[in-house]
């Protein structure tokens, strides 16, 4: 029976070295699941749902770095903690997005071990960071047996807690573009209490052009089995003024594009309720009004 | 590997350990050392009873103790981190180096916080105290003179069923005072 307390047996693999994991993961592929901060893995061995083979990176060097460059842009390493990212300075100032997610997230202890790695790794609808990335844009590193690829954050979810992610894949770390003049990126979310996971998230960037929006991404979790980005938000955005007007119609557009349903954190009405407003605050919120 | 053998420091004490690698920190300090100052409450992540303090030396180093009976007390120096017990694995913490509210004491004078806790009354059945202690600890060595907002966020993860939670925050702040002013 699965306990809290004792957890069930699995064999659990300590390797050195990305090459060393990677091969582990050729050999065992779905056998195995990977663990970087584990406040996630270990819950679900708690649950009687865990892998029969853990691979722990907690001994790999130097995976934990948060590294930001103005060419370059942002690299988070597998092993940088939610809160090695919330406190630091060029997160804060660059990805106002991305640091509120981490810096919200559960609370100081799960901080202090999850990783923003394994908060996209997880995949799931209400992640905090994968909406806060999915907003901003990036990529996800992976590392296999065939070497090395780059998935865009907008192919990476596939379906329900599905990402592109190989079985025989290990993510080394995400890239994040450097912001460009004139863009700016927010993210707010709804929940119970504020240790309690969304019951809806959103996160927007806007690439201004004095008042007039050039490009937008608009993303929302927790109201679809992945994490999505509103297309037709987008559109109404793109190469206009942010009117009373365009708001309301963005308002009235969230509901037709989400699929929220009822579950535990919240109704698929009170979702679909609150998350045009939402959308609406973090559009005003990013252009600091 | 069904077990692996790990160095794990606890309260400046060296412990050579063999552990069950599916075995929690929580599990190997509590039934195998019988260090029951860490509380066992949910086992998920979301009380905050099982917190221990991960030391942290400079540059993220850990923290590597010469002398054993003295020298773990200068790591108040530095900032340790509140992590959970109930979701480590014991396994993947050789070399590692934690405190718990028993080895917050200096010479048999009760910290600051601890001091606080009894003074203020903070304390009612006492199960959440020693995760509360530890947490108040490491808001206090990150930021010496929070506000009651930074207080009571920092003290979030920590559950406390007697709901004790306006004298808890009275005894963060007088131990702030007293910190403050050098006074123990
Ligand atoms: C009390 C509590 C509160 C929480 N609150 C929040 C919250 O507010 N918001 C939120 O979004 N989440 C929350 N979580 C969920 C979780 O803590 C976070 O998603 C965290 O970021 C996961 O990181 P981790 O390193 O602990 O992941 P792990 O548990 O180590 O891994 C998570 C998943 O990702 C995979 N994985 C991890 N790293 C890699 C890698 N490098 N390559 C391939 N696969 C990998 C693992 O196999 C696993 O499936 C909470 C959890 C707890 C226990
Ligand atoms: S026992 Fe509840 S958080 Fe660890
Ligand atoms: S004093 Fe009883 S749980 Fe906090």
């Amino acid at each position: 029976m699965a306990s809290s307390r004792i957890l069930p047996e699995f064999e659990l693999l300590i390797p050195q070295s990305i090459k060393e994991a990677v091969d582990l993961l050729g050999k065992l592929k779905n056998k195995a699941s990977v663990m970087a901060g584990g406040t996630d893995v270990v819950i679900s061995c708690t649950k009687g749902f865990g892998s029969p083979n853990v691979i722990s990176l907690a001994e790999i060097p130097a995976l934990d770095y948060v590294e930001y460059d103005s060419k370059s842009g942002l690299r988070i390493g597998a092993m940088a903690t939610l809160q090695q990212v919330a406190d630091n300075a060029d997160v804060q100032k660059r990805y106002p997005a991305l640091w509120k997610s981490a810096a919200i997230n559960g609370t100081p202890q799960t901080r202090n071990m999850g990783t923003v790695v394994g908060n996209i790794m997880r995949a799931s609808p209400s992640g905090d960071c994968i909406c806060a990335i999915l907003a901003i844009g990036g990529k996800v590193v992976l590392r296999g047996s065939k070497g090395k690829r780059e998935v865009s954050i907008d192919d990476f979810y596939i379906k329900y807690r599905e990402t592109a992610c190989k079985s025989d894949e290990l993510a080394v770390e995400i890239k994040i573009p450097a912001p460009a003049a004139g863009s700016c990126n927010a993210f707010a979310r709804m929940t119970r209490t504020t240790l309690d996971l969304s019951k809806v998230n959103v996160a927007v960037r806007l690439d201004m052009s004095g008042k007039t929006v050039k490009e937008a991404r608009v993303a929302i979790g927790a109201v679809a089995p992945t994490t999505i980005r509103l297309k037709k938000v987008e559109a109404l955005l793109k190469g206009k003024q942010i009117t009373d007007d365009v708001l309301q119609k963005i308002v009235e557009t969230v509901p037709t594009e989400i699929k929220p349903i009822d579950d535990v954190r919240s109704t698929a009405e009170y979702r679909r309720d609150v998350a045009g407003i939402m959308v609406k605050r973090i559009i005003l919120e990013a252009l600091g009004k | 590997m069904k077990k692996r053998a790990i160095t794990l420091t606890i309260n400046g004490e060296e412990y050579n350990l063999n552990v069950p690698v599916h075995y929690t920190l929580l599990q190997v300090m509590r039934d195998q050392l019988n260090l029951t100052d860490v509380k066992y409450g949910c086992g998920r992540g979301e009380c905050g009873a099982c917190t221990v303090l991960l030391d942290v030396g400079k540059g993220g180093m850990q923290c590597k103790p010469t002398d054993k009976k003295t020298t773990y007390c200068t790591m108040s120096q530095s900032k340790r981190k509140p992590i959970l017990a109930c979701i480590a694995l014991a396994a993947t913490m050789d070399g590692k180096s934690i405190t718990t509210v028993a080895g917050l004491a200096q010479n048999g004078d009760l910290h600051p916080v601890q001091k606080a806790f009894v003074d203020e009354s903070a304390i009612q059945c006492g199960f959440c105290t020693p995760g509360m202690v530890l947490k108040a600890v490491s808001i206090l060595e990150k930021n010496p003179k929070p506000s009651e907002e930074e207080i009571r966020n920092g003290l979030e993860g920590n559950i406390c069923r007697c709901t004790g939670y306006v004298k808890i925050v009275k005894a963060v702040q007088v131990a702030s005072k007293k910190t403050a002013t050098g006074k123990r």
